[in-house]
């Protein structure tokens, strides 16, 4: 399978399988088109009748052109073959019963009251609840038990908001530290705040223990205060803007991301973006809204092109800052070509419910934070491990070729198969197909492999 | 004339021979949290990865 599409002045192709990234001129392009489609004459009359006025264009050039797809075809690198299928369980397989990620959702409550929180306030649809230390522990020591020979450990401290049971989170990450060595682990810690409590105890913390902070902002004031309130009302921008930029600040380069939602209010939310550059954040990341269908913050069908459009200029203005010594980052548009996953990842699905788990205040285990209140996913819990193997072999099961949607997807190997929680949302299935999710995610691929492509071709130099 | 540039990328079908280690990153941990994709992770294994090449 290939995929072809005009971005940025480039005419590219994609190999799906081999994962190779043609940039090509218009002749190679339309005759890539039709490769397989007819027999070689046919092709290059074709070829011939729609460009053979053009300068430089003969006959001969066109035969070349021709003879160049077929090598490329020759050596993998043009209409490769999906030959992954027997191996979609592999790496789930391999790794049964190993866990390597938790979520910990320290604090079931939040001091903020955004309307379209996915978390409900932070309450996940129950009662307000904290994490405590021995709770916390338990979880830390359940992971350590549970990742075999795994080193790298990821933990977040998640919410509601987290920073509202910040002792417990210093107790639990001084835990962990004290215990990595002797068990042979590498614990990498994030923490994903609204802000309101950054002070310099939690700056100081945030920065030497965290590998990553997450920081929600949703950009332009106005919008962000649409939804990101107190419970009087009040918006937090002006409270949280400081604070994420002295964290960022005293950082020092560490990772970061401001990340941002956008919704129905801002499907032009590239100004958002120019916001969040213009007070001095270049790691960014603004994702579509999680809500229920006819909640008013909900992406409409209406938005979608808006947002495609919003994607694409994004794109450009990635290139441009790039190259006026300004470079910035967007998550989604963060693509690594030589050395991203291996195929195995590519092709076993999101790790949810099986190397991945939330941890309720409780200790409950779901299978990810977007299924936390959920009663019929729930997993088990945190002494006793999975009690609920029908749910997790559910999970289990999700991968590429688990849904005949992902079959006929050209984006299918850099997404893994999609969120099975947008998919459940979506259709009641994990195994469901969040269709407006998978468009502007294609959306984003074409978007992120040009803004690549043009590190290595500049814009006016293509073919 | 040339009429294909070729970007440098993994070959997806090498590493089917290799890969495969586990010790990647989970897919929407960490960051967005609300979508997943696996195209913006690293691969930790650079000894594997690096040998492909």
């Amino acid at each position: 399978m290939i995929h072809q599409y005009q971005l940025g002045g480039y005419h590219i192709v994609l190999d799906v399988c081999s994962g190779a990234v043609h940039v090509v001129d218009e002749i190679a392009y339309d005759l890539i088109a039709l490769y397989e489609k007819m027999p070689r004459e046919d092709a290059e009359r074709k070829i011939y009748e729609k460009h053979g006025g053009k300068p430089g264009v003969t006959r001969e050039e066109i035969a070349e052109c021709y003879d160049d797809i077929t090598a490329l075809k020759d050596a993998g690198k043009l209409f490769s073959p999906d030959t992954f299928e027997p191996m979609a369980g592999t790496l789930k397989a391999k790794t049964a019963g190993v866990v390597k990620a938790l979520c910990l959702h320290v604090a079931h409550t939040c001091n903020l009251n955004c309307s379209y929180c996915f978390a409900s306030q932070g309450k996940y649809h129950g009662d307000r609840a904290v994490m405590s230390f021995e709770v916390g522990k338990q979880a830390l020591d359940f992971l350590v038990a549970n990742s075999g020979s795994r080193r790298n450990l990821e933990v977040d401290f998640f919410g509601g908001e987290p920073l509202m049971n910040f002792g417990v989170v210093k107790e639990l990450v001084a835990y962990a530290r004290s215990i990595e060595k002797e068990k042979n682990k590498n614990f990498r810690f994030t923490l994903t705040t609204n802000g309101m409590l950054i002070d310099d105890d939690v700056i100081d913390f945030a920065n030497r223990e965290c590998s990553n902070v997450v920081l929600s902002l949703d950009g332009r004031r106005e919008i962000h205060d649409r939804f990101r309130v107190d419970y009087a009302g009040n918006g937090s921008w002006e409270k949280i803007v400081p604070n994420f930029q002295k964290l960022v600040k005293a950082r020092g380069g560490k990772n970061y991301y401001m990340r941002g939602t956008f919704t129905h209010a801002n499907p032009d939310f590239l100004e958002d973006i120019k916001v969040m550059l213009g007070l001095g954040f270049r790691e960014l990341s603004m994702e579509p809204v999680v809500c229920a269908e006819g909640d008013p913050s909900a992406l409409t069908e209406d938005d979608l092109p808006v947002v495609e459009r919003q994607y694409e200029q994004l794109a450009g203005l990635m290139i441009a800052e790039r190259k006026a010594g300004r470079p910035f980052t967007f998550y989604h548009y963060m693509i690594d070509l030589t050395g991203g996953p291996c195929i195995y990842k590519r092709i076993s699905g999101c790790g949810s419910g099986t190397e991945y788990m939330a941890v309720t205040p409780w200790g409950d285990l779901y299978p990810c934070h977007q299924f936390v209140g959920e009663e019929k996913f729930r997993l088990g819990d945190i002494w006793h491990g999975v009690e609920n193997p029908a749910v997790q072999a559910d999970f289990a099961a999700c991968n590429v070729y688990a849904r005949e949607e992902c079959r006929e997807c050209w984006a299918r190997l850099y997404c893994s198969g999609g969120c099975a929680a947008n998919a459940y949302h979506a259709t009641g299935s994990v195994r469901g197909v969040y269709a407006p999710g998978c468009r502007l995610f294609r959306k984003r691929m074409e978007c992120a492999i040009m803004a690549e492509i043009a590190k290595t071709i500049p814009p006016d130099s293509e073919g | 004339m040339r009429h294909i540039q070729t970007i440098e990328t993994r070959d997806l079908c090498e590493s089917a021979k290799k890969g495969g280690c586990g010790e990647c990153q989970t897919s929407c941990q960490s960051a967005c949290k609300t979508s997943c994709g696996i195209a913006n992770q690293q691969c930790e294994n650079t000894e594997t990865a690096s040998a492909e090449k």
